[in-house]
């Protein structure tokens, strides 16, 4: 009886969570997703504080209608000017493939990548693949969105996992997460900003920060 | 060999060595591995431990707190790396297994390396001065013997056994010599000692001997069968090995363990998850900038001692390369590490062409300058490609997963760990932090973790006790979500594609 009562309970939550979305003329965010090239390494799916793997397909995130990836071959510029690997237009350039040859490398440690998106945009939706050829976490991830090319003014974080404040933006709250190919999605909520910056620190693999792909979904503002 | 055209260029080596001062030869090659150990020993203790560096260190810390060693097919090789370490990590202060440094484990490799070097030394009298003289060059700068004899596992000390028996079984039938033939047994106890595939190379070794006898010695000269050294050397070889295994009369149950090591031994052959293609040696000697140098240089003469049916020791050691090669190329199982065992023929047979390269101009008179002054760029561009390979693969990029000689390797990530349980630990202060290891393979957490006092290691499932600190695989924690309710994972990358997770205390 409590179970017939609890699942007709979910069907009414997603019906009206869909209306809703509907309601505001919200459309699924749909993106191209690369080849997966492993199979997920075990992880613990019940435990609190860790970031839950997905199962098969993300679920549908949704974004107002009109909403496009901005960040698609705009300008990036990064800490590392000079790439060890790749190019920084290889960041945005609409490749996702998670073999050699489709990722950057940046050097050790401390590193960013900011993307210039032009002009000042409503941002819904960050997506981001480090690397996905393996199972892999990268150290201290935190994303922010500012009108101001410096980030020294007018800075939205709008993920920040960087729990022991490794980079000093402070200490964050959101979880690791293992990279896989359908990257990390991470909701935006519609902030304003020109500037998309980028941060990580090294990886379990290795001290380098990789970069295969970052689209920014939004739409230019008003 | 004597032979128009012969690769070879000398004709009886015996007769040149001993014309040279022995102090020139020996002084030569203790130079070269004293070259060899300086390339050697810097930087030992900055790469990270392997899974089999860190086994191989807690057998040396159980031997260090008065236990002895307990061969097991299943898990361990022998005991002479162990019996190598022990008094070399003594000497160097070590008491226990917490004391242990990678320095000290990794310098019983460095050691064996440069005996191996110093070895050429002793091979002159077989395989002539100049091929020796480069072939120890090669061996002591090229990036394969230099990253494995840098690396606390099993192949340097067999490396250097393999070629000490085969230097000593030539002079022992060579010279009747019964010192020479109980010096081959007790090389030959060596190697059994260090790795139970020593097997494969007495096969090898046998029946490229045979072969040379009958097909390059066919309607030369014959020596006869010295068989009378033959039991001299078995009688070393039973005496050394029962000592290396039984850890000198204190594990008697060793014997038996060998003896019913096959089904083990077999097992792994096919594979146990290191399973390669055929060509993987191939791939990986010819690899980087030099790679591909240096196993062409070995082809050729390879190919022409084969071709010409040299009845130097040459001969013989080309039909054990191509013996060898074959062998482990079947063999599902591959580790890069195996490669070692191909560098003794490579070394020398890049050495040989390399010899005969250099002496064809005074055939020629007419070219001599100008193909001289070929040969001197050649080496001096295989130097560089050398030094840029060695540079890359041993000292800069040591760990990487693309560096083919890091193997399922140790990330460096996981050097975080033990320092961060430290920090943690003197933030809550805890001066003896209770930690629980919960992993069906915690490799190498022991190495790490051995400077604290109260660790624990349980397998999936089993009911772990309270801690302050929890380490588990990513598949284990679940398990367990009661007693890491409260506690933040921290993910660190074990090997490529491995987490485990670090749970702390969670923000306020």
């Amino acid at each position: 009886m409590m179970n017939t009562l609890s699942k007709k309970s979910g069907v009414l939550v997603v019906l009206l969570a869909a209306s809703a979305a509907f309601a505001q003329d919200k459309v699924v965010l749909k993106t191209q997703l690369p080849p997966p090239l492993f199979v997920g390494t075990p992880v613990p799916l019940n435990v609190p504080n860790l970031e839950p793997p997905i199962k098969g397909k993300r679920p549908d995130f949704y974004v107002p209608a009109g909403t496009i990836n901005l960040a698609k071959n705009k300008k990036v510029a990064s800490s590392d000017s000079n790439p060890d690997t790749g190019t920084l237009d290889m960041i945005n350039d609409g490749d996702k493939d998670g073999n050699e040859g489709s990722w950057v490398e940046l050097g050790p440690g401390k590193q960013w990548v900011q993307i210039d998106l032009a002009k000042d945009a409503n941002i819904y939706a960050v997506l981001i693949w480090h690397f996905h050829s393996q199972a892999r976490v990268y150290r201290d991830v935190v994303v922010q969105v500012s009108d101001d090319a410096t980030f020294k003014s007018g800075v939205t974080t709008i993920f920040n996992s960087d729990f022991h404040n490794e980079l000093g933006l402070g200490a964050g709250k959101d979880l690791s997460y293992i990279e896989t190919y359908q990257g990390k999605l991470i909701d935006a909520k519609g902030v304003k900003g020109r500037y998309v910056r980028l941060y990580s620190n090294g990886n379990t693999a290795n001290k380098l920060n990789h970069y295969i792909e970052v689209e920014v979904w939004g739409k230019p503002a008003a | 060999m004597g032979q128009t055209g012969s690769l070879n260029p000398l004709t009886s080596r015996a007769e040149v060595a001993a014309r040279r001062p022995v102090w020139i030869r020996w002084g030569v090659f203790i130079v070269i591995a004293l070259l060899g150990l300086a390339v050697r020993l810097p930087q030992l203790d900055v790469r990270p431990m392997h899974t089999d560096e860190a086994v191989n260190a807690y057998i040396v810390g159980q031997l260090l707190s008065g236990q002895s060693f307990n061969y097991e097919a299943k898990d361990r090789h022998g005991p002479a790396l162990a019996a190598l370490a022990l008094p070399l990590a003594k000497m160097q202060g070590a008491k226990s297994f917490s004391d242990l440094t990678e320095s000290e484990l990794r310098l019983t490799d460095v050691v064996a390396g440069a005996i191996t070097i110093l070895l050429f030394g002793a091979g002159v009298e077989m395989f002539g001065f100049a091929p020796c003289v480069i072939a120890a060059l090669l061996f002591a700068f090229a990036p394969l013997p230099v990253y494995y004899d840098r690396y606390f596992i099993h192949e340097s000390l067999f490396a250097a056994a393999t070629f000490g028996f085969i230097l000593a079984g030539w002079r022992a039938c060579v010279k009747r010599s019964p010192l020479q033939s109980a010096l081959a047994g007790a090389c030959a106890a060596l190697m059994l000692a260090c790795k139970e595939t020593a097997i494969l190379h007495f096969f090898a070794l046998a029946a490229a001997a045979l072969v040379f006898w009958f097909w390059n010695l066919r309607g030369k000269r014959r020596g006869g069968v010295r068989l009378r050294e033959v039991p001299i050397a078995a009688a070393v070889f039973l005496l050394f090995s029962v000592a290396l295994f039984t850890w000198f009369g204190s594990n008697w149950n060793a014997i038996s363990g060998l003896m019913h090591a096959g089904p083990s031994l077999l097992a792994r052959a096919g594979g146990e998850g290191h399973e390669k293609p055929f060509w993987y040696f191939a791939k990986l000697l010819t690899g980087g900038w030099s790679g591909g140098l240096i196993s062409a240089l070995a082809c050729i003469g390879l190919i022409l001692t084969v071709k010409q049916r040299d009845d130097s020791p040459f001969g013989f050691l080309g039909w054990y390369a191509v013996l060898v090669a074959v062998i482990y190329s079947l063999i599902p199982y591959k580790t890069p590490w195996l490669a070692l065992n191909f560098w003794l023929p490579i070394a020398l047979f890049a050495g040989l062409t390399i010899t005969w390269l250099w002496s064809l101009p005074s055939r020629y008179r007419a070219v001599r300058v100008p193909m001289r002054i070929v040969c001197v760029g050649l080496g001096a561009v295989a130097a560089v490609l050398i030094a840029h390979d060695t540079r890359e693969r041993v000292f800069t990029h040591p760990a990487d997963e693309r560096n083919p000689y890091a193997y399922a390797h140790t990330s460096d990530d996981l050097l975080g760990l033990a320092p961060e349980i430290a920090v943690l630990a003197r933030q809550d202060g805890l001066a003896s932090p209770r930690i629980a290891v919960i992993a069906s393979d915690p490799w190498p957490l022991p190495w790490y973790l051995r400077h604290y006092g109260q660790v624990g290691f349980w397998q999936p499932g089993q009911k772990v006790g309270p801690a302050d600190f929890y380490i588990t695989s990513t598949d284990a924690a679940d398990q367990y979500s009661a007693q890491l309710k409260d506690l933040r994972p921290e993910f660190f990358g074990a090997r490529p594609g491995v987490l485990i997770l670090l749970w702390e205390p969670a923000p306020k």
